[in-house]
């Protein structure tokens, strides 16, 4: 357990008792967890801090799953979303597409396999913005900017990553 | 002499208007027995007695019994029910003519053919009752489809309904299944319980966990029935399919001796039809049948799966020697939520479902079954 990475969860479920419960699992295997009860609280939450990996459910009152997701990877593009479905199989929304998901779940979850899977999508976030990053710090040194210009720039890339 | 010339003349024109009265009357007779060797239609005529002296081709294709197997039967023992076919007859007799629809009459197979029934007088010259015309015109087709199209909204109606209920279901399952992995985890980290009452919490825990999961199982399931989805179709071997299933249930076989014989058609059986709903019929028939051959318990195992292919279609038959389906059930079997397993053992959706997706991709789904003797279950699909 204590070599987990801190990996930080973004909840999102109108079920307010689900995530009561669902948290404290989570805190209780050491995940950083935030709790929102909606689509429009989920983005307010991003706007303010990094998370690695979202959990929302598909269909809540508001703003729904398919939207929330979206808004939430236009404020963090590498944050991973779980998304937690009432139907047993993937919803015409996921069939036609519009949902880049990292994975469906149809309720109720398995929990151990919510947690294998929350990993997994922690581990696809690194990498892919591994790379990313990787690839920005190299093309900022290439532009040849001045000290303070390139300081800027990676501040910004900071930013944007969430990583110190 | 004149006389006897006049008289000559006479049974001459009578000679030659009997000889073209003959012929009139026998190309009226070939003309009738063109109608009742033409017609589809079931029709008979019987003694003023109500027995049959006359049954058409037709009739013979209608019923199943041949021409001589109905002659010198009372006309009223061909319904399913000769008691309230009675009355017909008797107003027909009262009235000169009646008209009765959906008369239910009894295939020689014992399955019932539906008819739309005019029966007519005949009259002899004298004005006298010698018997009944009947035409009866088979419905049976017509009146299942009809029953079929109601059905099938009923069923989609039901579908909805089920589906909205077992998607709200879902939520407080989801809680539930939280809930009690919560207290799971709190009671194995407690201390100060004794190990009795940790047992007795461990063990209730785990209970309402299995029945989450009992409630999740049946909600799935329902929603997967209800899932109006057009199918997907594409060009695939069935042939395939059926292995892939067979390796799906490979677990299910382990430690079972039960023995799996292929007698597939000869080369590849390519169809143009949804290859995934299909697998989810090969399951269900192939699981039922292993649940069929366990139950019997001893003796050979065997399950048989089948495949023939004919111009048009490919059907598919999976045969089991295991407990068979008991008579009185056997109507009932592809109605939502019937089962005979025990309670928690089955959601009776299987075969509802199985019916619904063969629906869908314009098969025919059918069963043999004999208490003690086993089942066969066969799916027949278009092959393009």
């Amino acid at each position: 357990m204590n070599d987990q990475p801190n990996i930080r969860v973004l909840l999102v479920d109108d079920e307010e008792t689900l995530l009561e419960y669902l948290s404290k699992r989570l805190l209780k295997q050491r995940f950083t967890v935030k709790s929102t009860f909606s689509g429009e609280e989920a983005v307010e939450a991003a706007k303010e801090e990094h998370y690695d990996v979202a959990v929302v459910d598909l269909k809540m009152p508001g703003i729904d799953g398919v939207e929330t997701q979206r808004r939430l990877r236009e404020i963090q593009p590498f944050l991973q979303c779980i998304v937690l479905t009432g139907y047993a199989s993937v919803d015409t929304a996921l069939e036609s597409g519009q949902l880049e998901a990292f994975q469906y779940l149809s309720k109720p979850v398995d929990y151990d396999n919510l947690v294998a899977v929350i990993k997994d999508a922690y581990k696809k976030r690194m990498e892919i913005q591994g790379s990313k990053f990787k690839e920005q710090v190299e093309e900022i040194y290439r532009a040849g900017l001045g000290k303070r210009g390139m300081r800027k720039a990676i501040g910004e890339l900071h930013k944007i990553y969430g990583v110190e | 002499m004149e006389s006897n010339s006049s008289l000559l003349a006479e049974l001459k024109k009578l000679t030659r208007d009997l000889a073209s009265h003959k012929i009139e009357l026998e190309q009226a007779r070939g003309y009738l027995r063109c109608i009742l060797q033409n017609s589809t239609e079931l029709i008979f005529a019987t003694d003023a007695e109500g027995v049959v002296v006359s049954f058409s081709k037709g009739g013979e294709k209608v019923l199943g019994y041949a021409f001589e197997k109905v002659v010198g039967r009372p006309v009223k023992t061909l319904a399913q029910d000769p008691e309230s076919f009675g009355p017909v007859i008797d107003t027909c007799q009262q009235e000169g003519c009646a008209l009765a629809l959906e008369v239910p009459f009894r295939h020689k197979e014992g399955k019932t053919v539906y008819c739309n029934v005019s029966l007519m007088d005949l009259t002899n010259r004298e004005g006298q009752r010698v018997g009944t015309v009947g035409i009866c015109q088979d419905i049976t087709r017509r009146k299942k489809l009809q029953e079929d199209l109601i059905q099938v909204d009923r069923l989609a109606e039901i579908g909805r309904i089920a589906a909205g209920v077992a998607h709200e279901i879902n939520n407080p399952l989801a809680v539930i299944n939280e809930a009690s992995g919560w207290a799971g985890e709190v009671v194995s980290d407690a201390r100060g319980l004794n190990s009795d009452d940790r047992k007795e919490l461990e063990e209730s825990i785990e209970k309402i966990s299995a029945h989450t999961r009992r409630c999740s199982n049946i909600t799935h399931k329902l929603l997967d029935f209800a899932r109006e989805s057009a199918p997907t179709k594409r060009e695939f071997d069935i042939h395939e399919v059926l292995k892939e299933t067979i390796d799906f249930l490979t677990p299910e076989l382990k430690h079972t001796s039960i023995e799996i014989d292929f007698n597939f058609a000869g080369g590849p059986l390519s169809v143009n039809s949804d290859p995934r709903l299909l697998e989810q019929v090969f399951v269900n028939f192939i699981t039922n049948a292993i649940h069929a051959v366990l139950e019997k318990g001893g003796g050979e195992r065997r399950i048989e799966i089948r495949t023939i292919k004919t111009n048009s279609e490919a059907e598919i038959s999976v045969k089991d020697n295991g407990v068979g389906i008991p008579e009185e059930a056997q109507a009932k079997i592809f109605d939502l939520f019937y089962t005979t397993k025990p309670p928690g053992k089955g959601t009776g959706l299987g075969l509802s479902i199985c019916q619904n997706i063969v629906r869908k991709l314009e098969g025919d789904i059918s069963f043999e079954s004999k208490a003690g003797v086993g089942s066969t279950f066969t799916v027949r699909i278009p092959i393009s």
